[in-house]
């Protein structure tokens, strides 16, 4: 069984209003799969509920062959699901090492063990200068870049990555993307929030697109850049996706 | 039937006084978000102010309030230069502990100035209110007629006045508020006075009531604490709400059960609102979220 | 690791013991035995207690960011537990005591329920309620308590009902207490546990993302951290050998817990212990100096001192210690 992610027919509603709407699709092992869509477009929402942080109002999702709908993020995390949050979330009391450890404890029991496994993530991730830096002291960039080290620190089986680009430079943006297309090498899945669209289009194996809570293209990169619901979506002029 | 009505009309008098004290509290809450522990001492103070007017001056205690409640607005501005203001940008704590020493501060102060003996204040009307069968002390329906009308002309000011207007905004998003030009710094200094110049409001209301003594804010305080909550803190109608509860449940559970157990029933309510309610009986959605986050 | 490993450092790093806090455990055994006025042995007592207790509160309060200010409740749970006990059951205080200890841990399982899902303040004035009601329970169920007239326990000296005629008996007991809660503290701090309280402490989604339950691993702390407050308020009892509702529920006391961490140096091991070296003799000679001339003058004294304190070093003694030997460390 190739398939790592099973959605379906998952929404989640707010009051009245439906932030995710019948979405169903799946996800293979040792794919990259780009998630994009315009603002509002319920892509948090989706990460949200696929990560546990929210329940579903209905729909089912199943996760490396378990059905996991309802699960807390927290048996989301143990069973292999990862996620950086859009805004970093650090413990901001904590040293750049130790926000990692907290991650890498889940395969690490021992202290030293789990830190000399986060030293190796923060080197992967370009934060080897800073490992013993109090957190606050990094940078928006750099506290991203913490953000994918968290992640990866699991040793999940899929990461959602959420915005790991913003406030980036051209050269750590390349870097980054770089990085991230060597995940599905080492046995990581990935599904990816970008609004740096040109590093998905470049690095994704296929692009969903979401809008107003519906998934309304899911294809090849290329495909979907033609695609014409998409581009209406997108302020509705084209845009150059490549 | 009708000691019933008695204790539920009687519970809704002292309950809006309850809520009268707890409004300052509620302000500063949704303002500032922070909990201003040293709020009975306030009221400690508001009513030793009213007690000396009537007492040392001879004036009627709703009058003191011309003098009390302008100089519980400049005690609070000075308590909010001195000790709020520069905890603000520090761990969360810090306020708690320098509003909790201020509370420990005054309470010894005053009892090395004013000794720990009750002092009082001879009944203002000699008759009591008859509404039907029912009786009632008049500075009770007095003090409740107050409450309704200070209520009112609040959210009327916080809804119709520019300055209102800007309170509510910090409210609701401060760091937007600050980018709309509003001077942030400026209402909490504001609210922190106008909350304090409340609290010496409900003072002067409670001292026909209630004897006052260096710890008697301790009595009180709690009972606020538990209608800001129930209210939903931050909220004005919520505290009314939250005062009228508390006074139907005090004034039911020491009836029928047992004047020591009257306290430790809104205790338990407020845990059960706390449990099932975690925003308060009327809070928005995420007030539990904002509050302290260092 | 990085941390130059040659530097003595004043605030020791986590899970490792600093010189200083060698040379503070030699300092505590000499005052144990060395003859000391007895006035000054009942403060040392008090200080060693309070220590104790103060690094039981900061388990949840400082490591997990539990701010209680309810924690005289199981103080008081922890008292009235054992000397019930002793008193009507004949029951020996060393065993009460860890009676005390559980009960208290049950009921912090209890207020876990209650409000280890509320934040800040909400947090801060739930725990201040249910300790009200623990408070006004027993000051209402006579038949158990004694009600406002509290409970005495026989002052003859008799250590199988741990009571001593020596203060070094007390001053041994009350570094033990210390002693207990302090390499529990360790123990913690060390360990991939204490992180997952940092974790629940710091963020509560970051920590839920990496694995961390954080109501659990709250649960836990405060249960652990109500527990050793039990048996620090045993030990409490079998010390002033009287107990009454106000004397030991109070929000003075609860306020106490948390002043003495905060004024230290909050979730660090040694920062309570320094508070409570710091504030435990200030308050008590205060009192005796002052307390007897103007009521209320110590007190007075005492809570400027801490407004000051607080606001000018907000994290605490051990804070300001750490960032000097941080800068002293800089310049070699």
């Amino acid at each position: 069984m190739t398939e790592l992610v099973q959605v379906e027919n998952l929404g989640r509603a707010f009051d009245a209003l439906w932030a995710v709407n019948g979405v169903s699709f799946s996800v293979e092992r040792g794919e990259l799969l780009g998630l994009i869509g315009p603002n509002g477009a319920g892509k948090s929402t989706l990460y949200n509920l696929l990560a546990g942080a929210l329940a579903p109002t209905r729909g089912e999702i199943v996760f490396d062959g378990q059905r996991v709908t309802g699960w807390k993020p927290y048996h989301m995390a143990r069973v292999g699901m990862a996620r950086t949050f859009q805004i970093p979330k650090p413990y901001r009391r904590l040293s750049v090492v130790e926000n990692v450890m907290l991650a890498s404890f889940q395969r690490h029991r021992s202290v030293r063990s789990a830190r000399v496994f986060a030293e190796e993530i923060l080197a992967d991730v370009g934060l080897s200068d800073h490992v013993t830096a109090p957190v606050t002291t990094l940078t928006v960039g750099l506290l991203k870049r913490l953000e994918v080290a968290r992640a990866l620190a699991l040793e999940p089986k899929l990461v959602l990555f959420d915005e790991i680009m913003a406030g980036l430079t051209p050269t750590e943006v390349a870097a980054m993307t770089g990085f991230v297309s060597t995940l599905p090498a080492r046995g990581i899945t990935v599904i990816w929030v970008e609004h740096v669209l040109h590093a998905i289009m470049k690095t994704a194996t296929r692009v969903m697109v979401l809008d107003r809570g519906q998934l309304i293209a899911n294809d090849a990169p290329k495909a979907v850049a033609r695609d014409a619901a998409v581009i209406k979506a997108y302020f509705g002029e084209e845009i150059s996706l490549a | 039937m009708t000691t019933l009505g008695q204790l539920v009309l009687s519970g809704i008098f002292i309950g809006a006084i309850y809520a009268l004290m707890s409004i300052g509290l509620t302000l500063i809450f949704g303002v500032l978000r922070i909990v201003n522990f040293a709020h009975g001492e306030f009221l400690m103070l508001g009513m030793y102010g009213a007690w000396a007017m009537t007492r040392l001056l001879g004036l009627n205690p709703y009058l003191a309030m011309i003098a009390v409640v302008p100089a519980m607005f400049l005690f609070g501005g000075l308590v909010y230069r001195l000790i709020v203001s520069p905890a603000l940008d520090k761990p969360h704590l810090v306020v708690v502990f320098a509003t909790m020493g201020l509370s420990i501060f005054m309470q010894n102060a005053a009892l090395m100035l004013m000794s720990a003996d009750l002092f009082d204040i001879p009944p203002v009307f000699g008759h009591a209110v008859t509404i039907g069968p029912l009786y009632f002390k008049a500075e009770l329906v007095v003090g409740f007629v107050i409450t309704v009308i200070c209520t009112l002309v609040l959210q009327w000011a916080l809804k119709s006045t520019y300055l209102g207007k800007a309170i509510r905004a910090t409210v609701q998003d401060r760091e937007a508020a600050m980018l709309m030009g509003i001077p942030v710094p400026r209402i909490f200094l504001i609210t922190f006075a106008g909350g304090s110049a409340l609290v010496g409001l409900a003072a002067c209301v409670m001292m026909p009531l209630f004897s006052v003594f260096p710890t008697v804010g301790l009595n009180f305080v709690l009972i606020a604490f538990v209608i800001v909550v129930l209210g939903g803190m931050g909220s004005i109608s919520g505290a009314l709400i939250g005062g009228i509860c508390v006074g139907i449940v005090q004034s039911l559970s020491s009836y029928y059960v047992a004047p020591a157990f009257g306290q430790m029933f809104f205790f338990i309510l407020f845990l059960l609102v706390m449990i099932f309610r975690p925003n308060g009986l009327l809070g928005q959605k995420g007030a539990a979220d904002i509050g302290i986050a260092d | 690791m990085a941390q130059s490993p040659g530097r003595i450092s004043l605030a020791p790093a986590r899970g490792t013991l600093s010189v200083f806090e060698i040379a503070l455990l030699v300092l505590c055994l000499v005052l144990v035995v060395a003859p000391i006025p007895q006035n000054l042995q009942d403060i040392i007592v008090l200080t060693f207690l309070w220590a104790g207790l103060a690094t039981a509160w900061n388990i949840a309060g400082g490591y997990t960011g539990l701010i209680s200010f309810g924690h005289a409740a199981f103080f008081g749970i922890g008292a009235y537990t054992s000397t019930i006990l002793l008193v009507r059951m004949n029951v020996t205080p060393w065993v009460g005591i860890w009676c005390g200890g559980l009960l208290a841990a049950f009921c912090g399982a209890i207020l876990a329920v209650i409000c280890v899902r509320l934040r800040g303040p909400f947090f801060i004035l739930s725990t201040l309620a249910a300790a009200e009601v623990i408070r006004i329970a027993a000051l209402n169920w006579s038949s158990l308590t004694g009600g406002p007239e509290g409970l005495a326990i026989s002052p003859a000296a008799d250590p199988v009902n741990m009571v001593f005629a020596s203060k070094h008996a007390y001053l041994a007991l009350m570094l033990g207490y210390l002693l207990l809660s302090y390499a529990l503290t360790k123990l913690i701090d060390g360990s991939r546990y204490g992180y997952y309280l940092f974790a629940a402490r710091d963020d509560e989604d970051a920590a839920s993302a990496a694995g961390v339950n954080p109501l659990a691993v709250r649960t836990v702390a405060l249960m652990l951290s109500a527990a050793l407050t039990g048996i620090g308020g045993s030990l409490f009892a079998q010390y002033f050998l009287y107990l009454d509702p106000t004397f030991v529920i109070s929000p003075e006391v609860s306020f106490q817990f948390a002043l003495l961490p905060a004024v230290g140096g909050l979730g660090t091991a040694i920062g309570p212990v320094l508070g409570s070296f710091l504030i435990t003799p200030m308050s008590e000679l205060l009192r005796s100096y002052l307390g007897s001339k103007v009521a209320g003058l110590h007190l007075a004294i005492y809570s400027a001192l801490l407004i000051v304190v607080v606001l000018y070093f907000p994290s605490g003694i051990a804070g300001a210690l750490s960032g000097l030997s941080r800068r002293k460390g800089g310049k070699s």
